[in-house]
Formats: structure tokens, C-alpha cells, sequence
């Protein structure tokens, strides 16, 4: 275990030499380094964690470096793991070698190839330092890493506008729930005295008891930050417009590393969040809302990378409020599943739409079963999982979460209703798109031109994450029982009977309604959709509910014109405003200065007669 | 001895590029065909060698080690005007070190920058920059009040010059404006350091301007506080904190790149310097009065310069306010007065020097080969010159505070320990995070991203790139391994805090 630094280290080699190179190696070093060091990092990964739980699971701490000794502030680089980050640490690897793998064949034609896998390499690598960080400052190396990274490859083809636009979107608003994580630790230092995670969540143990008013603050700064990241409302809006970047990023994003990163911090320091009900209610009713109105955004979208995008969204809303309500466990245990259903999801779609020309309108897809046989195996194994149908990965984990929050003391069954309306919704959205994309007439012809060895790359992701997709949840996550506070998934006691059968049939009588809507003349549908009464809600719901128009008007144009108005530096003008007045006043007297004698005459007079005045009194 | 032999060495070393430089001279000694040769090349290796030859007497100040028994390098004193008790006090503690070596370090990058941007006059360039640097040491290394107002002189006179004779097209008007303010301010001081000395007449009976004796006095309350809000108003203007940095854009602006470095990047240092040195440790009492009202112009600078800088549309005036911003976070630290916020605002001084001397860089050679400053001018420049986007990417992204830089520890240890002091400041001042994401990342978008413009132009050369990729290694340095940095002034930080435990 004392290889664990290499984990991390390998991703960043590959992205050093690649950058170092700066584009002269051949495609096939590139994909060599850049899937390469991946290979590498997830074996090693395996084979840690197999030496981890032979070890019988005992966290495992690694110092590497002293980063900071000063005025009451030790800083060690420290790696440390225990279940919880070697569940990260193996998602994080597994799942991102395979997209690696799968964008050696997907880029290909790419001509910025190497610029590519450094960026990808970089990411990895921050989001493993995230996971595996000991120090809430090491963590924010990772946090602010992985927030780089989504902004490098959101605007990887930079000469494209709106990309750069989405980029720069990204990272600024995750940028704000950066500040609230870095309060959230200065919370915590000024407290404790330190930054060591563990250290910090024994001492806060100790010293502030249940519903303190300062550990509810520090939580909730806790959880702005992971909104940020995490894509959760109110800082959600940059994640739809994320889909910029090529089809890969946007499986490394959503599946292996960036989005996660918000559950994670909060499983983290779950310490604080038990001694903070404030704050765990406030964690549950983001996961609610957010999970509640990307459902019924996904609904809508025409573009089926955005679908999916909303999908995460309402995904990782499950995660929050299973974080909130206490089932901790399988919170995490969704993020695994997800990751390769999600991941399958993407890359599937992304085979299909290099197929069609890049297209990724669902509305000019259609009848491509048979066609893409692979794609369509793999998004229909990934919209099922998403679904939650039984049996499949997201089935376990799902359900788990759902049905743990109908026993929750307060509002359970509410809790549960919501959320169980939400996973309707998401057997629907789910089906429209299969019966969109796959059924139905042809709108595009597919044309498969990549070489044998790329369509390769792309194939064996594609199976071995459909694999995982469907399997994945079978064994659950034993290694989570001693990290989390519930002590692993497991079975919600007490409970109707009727719940578990309700709570599994729900998504499916969602993907029967998809099915019946959109089976093939889909008339009903169009007549809905396109009816007076419908078609603004149908806008509405296109747009994410509108958040961006809302934070346009009320932050962005506010503050635009605030810094448009103090361009010249308000401050600035007024010192001009001071020397022009003694400009003036200059030139008032230089006038007095004309060389005329009847002028000077005439002042040296009338000065004479003030002055007597003066002298008699009168003035 | 050896540190009067450093500045000597500068001095005579401007003298001699500015001889050789000469169209007078430099044919009477190289005959008329190596003249233009001669003119052009000759002072800018002159000057290096100059700065190299300090470089190594610094490194063998520091590789020497304190002084038997204390904590200082290196200490010279010589009577100079005895009659008023000034001497030629020169001292070199840890903290002076890390600034003299930054200066000489800036110094050098502020020579290899200004490659050909100037045209003209090579030899009183180089002789302006030498005496720039010489004087920016002085004031680093004076411990006598007199000699310490003597190089603040000598270092504005030169660095006017630079923006007046090299500047761009508005630069009289620039010059003229930094002398007005940095000269009256300047005078503000002299006549604090004139107050220290008569009160210190009045209570002892004895003249000094040795820093050491005044150091020690008590100064009835209400003397101190206006000889102190002389000093902090003078050392404002050229960190320079809100409300007194109107001078900065044009300044920064209009200055050859060169000439921008070394304001920018050392010269604004003497004004945080001035503050650490100066103003808290001789006025504990006074300083406590102005303990907020500083920390919240800090704040205030943090996001009031961020603010400025997302509003630019000319490239190196966006990097001067950002500069603004920067400085905000020293200000923030010094008047926080804990171990952790002030050596974060030292850090920030070393990590800023660095970074802005390398956006300035980038920025001169995006305008000098877009042919504008103005940003709509640009546009997809990263097509055109991949090395020199890169470049700037990193460089930007260090300035945003992005870990495994200088600038983020820096700025993350000033808010941790102003925390400890003040959570609304903190918060005030945590706006600026997101303010330079925005500033910075629009730069990038706007000069670097997009679709490629119609001009072509050419991307920077491999002395170039070494020169930038050095900065960039300078600033992971401090970002990864900063203990250095702490270590070398933490007894003066004691020494310090013993003399003024807290604000």
C-alpha cells in the first residue's frame, strides 16, 4: 500500500510528458501514455485495494510531502484510505481508463490529439488527489484541479466560441462554490486549529454538540461547495451547457470524476453533517429539488446529450438527499452504480453520434437499432439501469435509497413520494429517448468510418461497462460498512410490504408510458407538446426551468453594468476632476495675463478703489 | 560590506551601459561600423552582467549565513552626516534577503523582456533600470531613515524616466502623473521621518535617523498618529491600496514592459515593505486605530481591482488592476498581524512579483504583435501562437489562484489567518476569488480563445519560452515547497511579533 501515491502520480506523468512534448509524439504514443498510465494507475488501484482488504479494511494513511509549517498552520501532503476512497479511488480509475480507452478510438480523427489526453490525464489525476486527499487543503488542490481540468476540456476546441463561453461558464460558477468550501475549512481551522480531515472530524466530535449553530454553518458551506461541483440547485445551471466539450469529457465528467466530487466531500466529513440537522435537511432538500425538476427537464430536451446531462443532474440529486436522510452508504453505493451506467450512457452515444456526423438530435435519429447494434445494446443496458429496472445495477441502489427514505422519522413517506415521482419521471424521459433515437423511421443514415483498431477502442468500453451496468450493484459495496455512519446498505426495517414491490414497479410503469407515447405514430405527443396551453411550459422545462434567464436578470446584467459603469474607475475621475478644476482655475488667470496695459491699467484701478473702500469702511 | 559593494556595483553598472551606450562614446571606442551594434546590444549585456555579478554577491550573502550570534546577513555601518546623527545603516535581515532577491531576480527578467520594444536610447534604458533596481535595494536594506528616504528618491526618478522617454503613446501625461503622486507622497514621508526625529530630540536630546533608536521610543499618542498616517498614506500610494491607486493603470499601462515589471513587480513591494518595517512595529499603539479601517481597504482592493480588471478591454491595463487586486490580499495580511496572514502577504509579494513580471511579458508580446493593446483587436490567438497560449493559460490560471501555485498559498494563508481576525472581511475579500476567475478566464476567452483573427502572427521564440516557462517553475516552487520562503524570514516575523504581539 505504500504505492498508493503512484496511483495519482501515474495519470500526472502522463499528462507531464505529454504536455512537455507539446504535440510532437504520433497518435499511437499518445493514446499509448495518455490510456497507458490509466491502465497502469486502475491495476494498481486493484491491486491495493486487494491488499487493503486483506488487511482486513484498516484505514491506511501515506505521508508524501510537508507542504506548509507556519504560524500554527501544518499542512502535510498526505494520502490516506480508507472504504469510502478506495470505492472512489476504483471508480475513478476503472471507469476512466475505460473512457480513456474508448476516446483513443472516439478522437482519432482529432488533430489536437495530445493537448487531449494531457488535459484528461490531468483530470484523473486531480479528481484521485480529491479522493485521496488527508488535508481539506490537499482536497482543494483536487477540487480546484478537477474544476481546471472540466474547464480546459469543456473548451477543448477553443477557436469555438460557445465552448469557450460553456468553459468559462463551468468554472466560474463552480468557482462560487469553491469560495463557500474555503470558508467552510477556514470555519473549521479557526475552530480546530488544523485542516487534517480526520483530525478535525474527532475534535468537532468532541467539542460542538448536536444542532450547534457554528458546525451547521461550516456544513452548509461544506454544501455550497459540493452544489458547485456537484451541479445541484441553485449552482446547477453549467452542467447542460458542459455538453461542449466531445462526448468522452463529458463521460469523465459525469461519471468518473467532477460531479462525484460533491457526494464525496459530503460522505467525507459525514461527521459533521450528523452533528448538523440544519444542515442535513438543507443536503436532503437540494437532493430533492434538484433531483425533481432535472427529471422533468430531461423530459423535454432534444439533444441527447443533454438528456443525459439532466439525467446526472437528477441522479446525483438521489445522492444528496440519500446523504441527507442517512442512507449514507447507498448514497455512495448510487455514485458507483451510476458511474457505469452513466459512462455506458455516454459512450454508447457517443459511438452512435460519430456514426451519424456528430449529430446528437434525438428528433433526427430514429430506427437505428439494427444499425448500431452496440450503441443500441449499450444505451438500452444504460437506460435501464438509470431506470432502476430490477435486477439491474442501478436497481440495488436505487431502491435502497428510496426505500430507506420512507422510514425516515419526519416526512419520510413525502420524502419517498417525491422520489419515487421523480424515478417515474425518469422511466419516461429514459424511453423517450430509446424510442426516439432507436425506434421508429430513419431520419439519418448512419456511416461508420473509423479505422478497425479505433472502432475496437470504442467497442470493449462499451461491453465491459454494459457488463458492469447490469452486475455492477449484485455484490454492493461491503467495503463502505466501516466508514459511513449506517454501516453499509442494507434492508430498511419495518416497512409496508406493499413498498418494495410499489417503489420497484413505479420507474416501470414510467418506461411504459414512454413506450405508449412514443411507440410509433406519436401523434398524442406533438398535439400535447405543440398545444397553446403546453407549449411555454414545454419551454420553460427546455431551458432548465429558466435558471439562466433568472441569474442573467438578477446577477449577471446587475453587475455588468455596475462594472461597465466603473470602467474609468469612479475614483480615478474624481482626482481628474481635481486637477481639471486647478486647469481651470489656471486658465481663468492665465486670461488675466494678456499683455494689453490698458487691461493691467484698468485691474491696477479698480484694485485701488476696493482697497479704499476697504480702508474707509465702507466694505 | 559586501551589500554596499551590491549596490555600488548596480550604480556604476548603469553608469558604465549609459557611457558605452552613448553615440559619443561608444564610437570613440568601437569605431563607427560596430556603432549601431555597439548602441543597441553592448548596454543590455552590460546590464545583465551587472545584475548577475549582484546576483552572486546576494547568493554569497545567503550561502554565508547569519551573522555569529543573530539573525541577520549582513549589517554596514559608516557615519555620514554625523552633525544630524545619519549613517550609512545598511542591514539584511530574512526579509530583506527575499526582497532584494526578487528585486535582482525581476531585475534580470525586466532586462531579457524589454528585448526589442526598445528603440531607442539603449544605453539610458538600461542605466534607468540598473538605478531603478539599486534604489529598490536601498530602500530594502536602509536602517536609517534618511538613507532610506535618499533611495525611495533614487528609485523614482529612473522609473519615471522609463515611462516618460520609453512609454506608449500617452506616456508624458502617465509620468507626469505617477511623479505628482509617488513625489508628494514621498514628501508626506520626509516629513514623518523629520517629526520621529525632532520628537526623539525632545525626549532624548540626541539627533538620529538610526531606525534602531527611533524604534525603541514612546511618541506622545497624538504625534505618533499623524507622523503615522504620513507614512501610510506614502507607502499606500505605491502598494498602491484603494483610494490612492489612481496613478496604477496609466502607469502599469503605459510603461514599456520592462519598465511595467519593475514597477509592478518590485516597486509596489517597497510599499508593503514600508508598512511592515515601518509603520506597525514604530507605532504599535496607532496602528491598532487603523487595524480595520486597513483590513477593509484591503478587501476593498481585492474586489474593487477585480472588478476594474473584468471591466478592461486594453490587455495590460486589465493585468494592472489585477495587480491592484493582488496587492489588496498584502494589505489584507499585514494589518491582520498574525504569524499566518503576514507570512502569506510576504509569500504574496515573492509569488505576485513573479507572476505579474510573467503576464507582463505576455501581454507585451500579445500587443506587441496584435499591433494593440485592445483585446477586440484579438481574438483565436492561440492558432496562431499555440506556445505563447499556453503560456498565458498557465500564467493566468496561477494568477487566479489555482493550487500548486505560489499565488494560491499565499492568498488562501492571508484569508485563513485574517479569519482568525474577521470572518466579514474574509468575506468580503473571498468575492475576489471569483472576481479573478472571471477577469482572467475573459482574457483568456477573448485574446487566446475563439475563432482564429484575419492578422497572422508569429509565436514567441525559445528565449522567450525559457523565460517564461522559468517564472512558471519559480511559481510551482512556491506553490508546492513554500517552507523556504517562511523559513527565511521567521526570525523577523518573531522579532516582530514580540515587538507587536497583535493589532
Amino acid at each position: 500500500m505504500n504505492m498508493l501515491w503512484l496511483v495519482p502520480t501515474l495519470p500526472f506523468i502522463g499528462f507531464l510528458l505529454l504536455f512537455v512534448t507539446g504535440g510532437k509524439l504520433g497518435k499511437g504514443a499518445v493514446a499509448a501514455l495518455g490510456a497507458g498510465s490509466m491502465f497502469l494507475a486502475a491495476l494498481l488501484a486493484f491491486w491495493i485495494g486487494m491488499q487493503f482488504e486483506h488487511a482486513g479494511g484498516v484505514p491506511f494513511r501515506l505521508p508524501v510531502w510537508q507542504w506548509i509549517e507556519t504560524g500554527g498552520l501544518t499542512v502535510q501532503g498526505a494520502f490516506y484510505l480508507d472504504g469510502l476512497s478506495l470505492v472512489m479511488m476504483g471508480v475513478i480509475t476503472g471507469v476512466g481508463f475505460l473512457i480513456h480507452l474508448f476516446a483513443t478510438g472516439y478522437m482519432a480523427e482529432e488533430t489536437d490529439y495530445s493537448r487531449f489526453f494531457a488535459y484528461m490525464n490531468l483530470f484523473v489525476a486531480a479528481m484521485l488527489v480529491l479522493v485521496l486527499a488527508d488535508d481539506l487543503l490537499v482536497l482543494y488542490i483536487g477540487w480546484e484541479g478537477v474544476g481546471l481540468c472540466s474547464y480546459l476540456l469543456i473548451g477543448y476546441n477553443h477557436h469555438i466560441a460557445d465552448s469557450v463561453t460553456a468553459a468559462r461558464k463551468a468554472f466560474v460558477i463552480t468557482r462560487i462554490g469553491d469560495v463557500g468550501l474555503a470558508l467552510g475549512i477556514f470555519v473549521l481551522y479557526r475552530a480546530f486549529g488544523t485542516t487534517q480531515i480526520s483530525a478535525l472530524m474527532a475534535h468537532a466530535q468532541a467539542a460542538w454538540p448536536s444542532g450547534s449553530v457554528i458546525c451547521s454553518a461550516a456544513a452548509l458551506l461544506f454544501l455550497v461547495g459540493a452544489a458547485g461541483k456537484s451541479a445541484q440547485t441553485p449552482l446547477q445551471t453549467w452542467l447542460p451547457d458542459a455538453m461542449a466539450g466531445p462526448t468522452p469529457v463529458s463521460a469523465l465528467i459525469h461519471a468518473a470524476t467532477m460531479v462525484t466530487a460533491g457526494v464525496y466531500l459530503i460522505a467525507r466529513l459525514h461527521v459533521l453533517f450528523m452533528l448538523a440537522p440544519d444542515a442535513r435537511f438543507a443536503v436532503t432538500a437540494v437532493g430533492l429539488l434538484t433531483l425533481f425538476i432535472a427529471a422533468f427537464a430531461a423530459l423535454v430536451q432534444t439533444d441527447i446529450k443533454r438528456v443525459l446531462a439532466y439525467s446526472t443532474m437528477s441522479q446525483i440529486g438521489y445522492m444528496f438527499f440519500a446523504l441527507g436522510v442517512g442512507a449514507w452508504s447507498a448514497g455512495v453505493f448510487h455514485l458507483m452504480t451510476h458511474a457505469f451506467f452513466k459512462a455506458l450512457l455516454f459512450l454508447s452515444a457517443g459511438a452512435l453520434s460519430l456514426a451519424l456526423h456528430h449529430e446528437q438530435n434525438l428528433f433526427r435519429m430514429g430506427g437505428l437499432w439494427r444499425k448500431l447494434p452496440l450503441p443500441f445494446l449499450g444505451m438500452a443496458i444504460g437506460a435501464a439501469a438509470l431506470t432502476a429496472l430490477p435486477l439491474t445495477s442501478g436497481y440495488f441502489s436505487k431502491d435502497a435509497i428510496l426505500l430507506h427514505s420512507f422510514g425516515v422519522q419526519e416526512n419520510g413517506p413525502i420524502f419517498w413520494a417525491v422520489a419515487s415521482g421523480a424515478s417515474f419521471l425518469t422511466g419516461l424521459y429514459s424511453m423517450r429517448m430509446m424510442m426516439l433515437a432507436f425506434f421508429g423511421a430513419t431520419n439519418t443514415e448512419p456511416h461508420d468510418h473509423s479505422t478497425a483498431a479505433a472502432r475496437l477502442a470504442m467497442q470493449v468500453p462499451i461491453v465491459i461497462l454494459a457488463v458492469l451496468a447490469l452486475a455492477g450493484g449484485w455484490f454492493g459495496v461491503a467495503s463502505l460498512n466501516t466508514v459511513l455512519p449506517d454501516h453499509g446498505v442494507h434492508e430498511a426495517e419495518g416497512m409496508p410490504s406493499w413498498l418494495p414491490v410499489v417503489t420497484a414497479g413505479i420507474p416501470i410503469l414510467g418506461a411504459l408510458l414512454g413506450w405508449l407515447l412514443y411507440r410509433d405514430q406519436r401523434g398524442f405527443v406533438t398535439r400535447v407538446a405543440n398545444s397553446s396551453q403546453i407549449a411555454p411550459v414545454k419551454t420553460l422545462l427546455a431551458t432548465g426551468w429558466g435558471f439562466d434567464s433568472i441569474y442573467d436578470a438578477l446577477i449577471s446584467r446587475p453587475m455588468m453594468l455596475v462594472v461597465r459603469a466603473n470602467k474609468n474607475d469612479l475614483l480615478d475621475m474624481l482626482v481628474r476632476f481635481g486637477a481639471g478644476l486647478m486647469r481651470l482655475l489656471h486658465d481663468l488667470l492665465a486670461l488675466s495675463e494678456n499683455g494689453q496695459l490698458r487691461w493691467y491699467g484698468a485691474n491696477m484701478a479698480l484694485g485701488t478703489i476696493v482697497l479704499l473702500l476697504f480702508v474707509v469702511g465702507v466694505l | 560590506m559586501t551589500l554596499l559593494w551590491l549596490i555600488t556595483v548596480l550604480l556604476a553598472g548603469g553608469a558604465l551601459s549609459w557611457l558605452l551606450g552613448s553615440p559619443l562614446l561608444g564610437s570613440l571606442l568601437f569605431g563607427s561600423s560596430l556603432l549601431g551594434r555597439a548602441n543597441t546590444r553592448l548596454p543590455r549585456w552590460i546590464a545583465l552582467a551587472t545584475l548577475l555579478l549582484a546576483g552572486g554577491m546576494l547568493v554569497e550573502i545567503w550561502h554565508g549565513g547569519p551573522l555569529p550570534g543573530r539573525s541577520w546577513y549582513a549589517e554596514v555601518a559608516l557615519p555620514w552626516i554625523p552633525r544630524f546623527g545619519i549613517g550609512l545603516q545598511l542591514g539584511l535581515d530574512g526579509l530583506s534577503l527575499l526582497m532584494v532577491a526578487l528585486t535582482v531576480v525581476l531585475g534580470i527578467v525586466a532586462v531579457l523582456a524589454s528585448g526589442d520594444e526598445i528603440k531607442h536610447r539603449h544605453g539610458f534604458y538600461h542605466f534607468n533600470v540598473l538605478w531603478m533596481v539599486a534604489g529598490v535595494i536601498g530602500v530594502f536594506t536602509a536602517f536609517d531613515l534618511f538613507l532610506f528616504y535618499f533611495f525611495w528618491e533614487v528609485m523614482l526618478i529612473p522609473a519615471y524616466l522609463l515611462i516618460a522617454v520609453w512609454g506608449a503613446e500617452q506616456r508624458q501625461r502617465a509620468a507626469m502623473q505617477f511623479f505628482v503622486f509617488t513625489q508628494s507622497s514621498g514628501l508626506l514621508m520626509l516629513l514623518s521621518f523629520l517629526v520621529l526625529v525632532y520628537a526623539h530630540h525632545a525626549v532624548t536630546g540626541v539627533v538620529t535617523f538610526n531606525y534602531f533608536a527611533l524604534l525603541g521610543t514612546q511618541f506622545a499618542p497624538a504625534l505618533a498618529q499623524w507622523a503615522m498616517v504620513g507614512l501610510v498614506i506614502a507607502f499606500l500610494v505605491k502598494l498602491p491600496g484603494v483610494p490612492f491607486h489612481t496613478w496604477l493603470p496609466d502607469a502599469y499601462t503605459q510603461a514599456p514592459t520592462g519598465g511595467s515589471i519593475l514597477l509592478a513587480g518590485i516597486m509596489s513591494k517597497t510599499g508593503a515593505y514600508g508598512l511592515l518595517r515601518f509603520v506597525v512595529p514604530m507605532f504599535p499603539e496607532a496602528s491598532r486605530t487603523l487595524h480595520w479601517p486597513m483590513m477593509l481597504l484591503g478587501a476593498l482592493g481585492v474586489v474593487y481591482g477585480g472588478m476594474l480588471a473584468f471591466a478592461q478591454s486594453d490587455v495590460k491595463r486589465l493585468v494592472a488592476y489585477s495587480s491592484l487586486s493582488h496587492m489588496g490580499f498584502v494589505l489584507l495580511g499585514i494589518f491582520a498581524w498574525n504569524e499566518l496572514a503576514l507570512q502569506g502577504a510576504v509569500l504574496q509579494m515573492v509569488a505576485h512579483g513573479v507572476s505579474i513580471a510573467a503576464l507582463f511579458v505576455i501581454v507585451g508580446v500579445l500587443a506587441q504583435r496584435v499591433g494593440s493593446r485592445e483585446v477586440s483587436r484579438m481574438s483565436g490567438v492561440w492558432a496562431a501562437a499555440p506556445k505563447l497560449g499556453a503560456m498565458g493559460l498557465i500564467v493566468l490560471v496561477a494568477t487566479l489562484g489555482m493550487p500548486g501555485f505560489g499565488n494560491f498559498v499565499a492568498e488562501f494563508m492571508v484569508l485563513l489567518g485574517t479569519f482568525k481576525v474577521s470572518v466579514a472581511v474574509v468575506v468580503v475579500a473571498g468575492a475576489g476569488l471569483v472576481l479573478a476567475a472571471l477577469y482572467a478566464l475573459s482574457l483568456m476567452q477573448r485574446a487566446f480563445q475563439g475563432p482564429p483573427g484575419n492578422t497572422v502572427i508569429a509565436d514567441i521564440g525559445v528565449a522567450q519560452l525559457t523565460l517564461l516557462l522559468s517564472l512558471i517553475a519559480a511559481l510551482v516552487y512556491l506553490g508546492v515547497h513554500p517552507q523556504p520562503v517562511f523559513d527565511l524570514w521567521a526570525p523577523t516575523l518573531s522579532e516582530l511579533s514580540a515587538r507587536v504581539p497583535g493589532l
